[in-house]
């Protein structure tokens, strides 16, 4: 049976929301830390493009891509405000303004997945 | 790779620890911002410096914050012509701590704001679990 796209797409998105919470808080411990760049995760649009591209295994030895494999967000340099003179890059404003955006769409994705839960729900209750 | 939620708490705790640590060298500083010696021509206390540096933690698979080491400013130090004081040298000087208090303050704005900073990524984090977990509620 083919998954519910929805849920899948929403576990995606949280998954990834997650991950780019884990950079900017690294990314905000070494807001003081001479030579530190600012890291970034790879946008989800990317990574989707990505999955629904994965090849299909037809046979029992071929090496399939499995979805937490490709949803490894890897952290890379950011497009950062500017570069103190330490060689630090982390912009505690940008940090701030990606943190709300990132609280923003988890709370919708979750909202997301509780609607749609209802809805099914109501389905089955009848 | 531990859950990237749990993982963005710890990170914040490091760099709340790290903070920390350079509000307590701001306060060592600040608080022995007059201490001079107390033998003839002795050195004054000499002002802390805290460097942070970021380490790749395997487990985690993040980079924490951590302190490199306190280091001690180079700076020279300042005279006042102070004929009777202990520490007073022949021409009747005395070396008084490097210790700028303005520099300290503005340190210590600079760490506050990184401690919040931090504390807010563990408050996001927090809320961001708690969203999740309300999912089971309503079912």
């Amino acid at each position: 049976m083919e998954p519910i796209h929805l849920f899948d797409l929403a576990a995606k998105q949280s998954h990834w929301l997650a991950v780019r919470q884990n950079a900017v808080s690294q990314n905000i411990a070494n807001a003081n830390t001479p030579r530190y760049t600012a890291v970034d995760v790879e946008p989800f649009e990317a990574i989707v493009r990505k999955t629904t591209l994965s090849v299909a295994a037809t046979a029992p030895n071929h090496i399939t891509s499995t979805p937490a494999e490709t949803l490894t967000a890897r952290p890379r340099k950011s497009d950062g405000w500017g570069t103190v003179h330490s060689g630090n890059s982390v912009s505690l404003e940008q940090e701030m303004l990606k943190a709300g955006d990132i609280s923003r769409n988890y709370a919708f994705t979750t909202n997301i997945v509780k609607s749609f839960h209802r809805m099914m729900m109501t389905a089955i209750r009848g | 790779m531990i859950d990237p939620l749990n993982a963005s708490l710890r990170i914040a705790g490091a760099g709340l620890q790290a903070q920390s640590t350079r509000v307590r060298v701001v306060s060592e500083n600040l608080a022995n911002a007059q201490a001079t010696g107390t033998t003839r021509g002795a050195d004054p206390y000499r002002r802390k410096t805290v460097t942070f540096e970021n380490t790749m933690d395997r487990a985690l698979g993040a980079s924490l914050v951590k302190i490199k080491g306190v280091g001690v400013d180079k700076a020279p130090f300042r005279v006042e012509f102070e004929p009777s004081h202990p520490a007073a040298d022949d021409k009747g000087y005395v070396k008084m701590p490097n210790v700028s208090l303005l520099l300290e303050m503005a340190d210590m704005r600079e760490a506050n704001r990184s401690y919040e900073a931090n504390l807010q990524m563990i408050k996001q984090a927090r809320s961001m679990q708690s969203m999740t977990i309300d999912l089971l509620r309503n079912g």
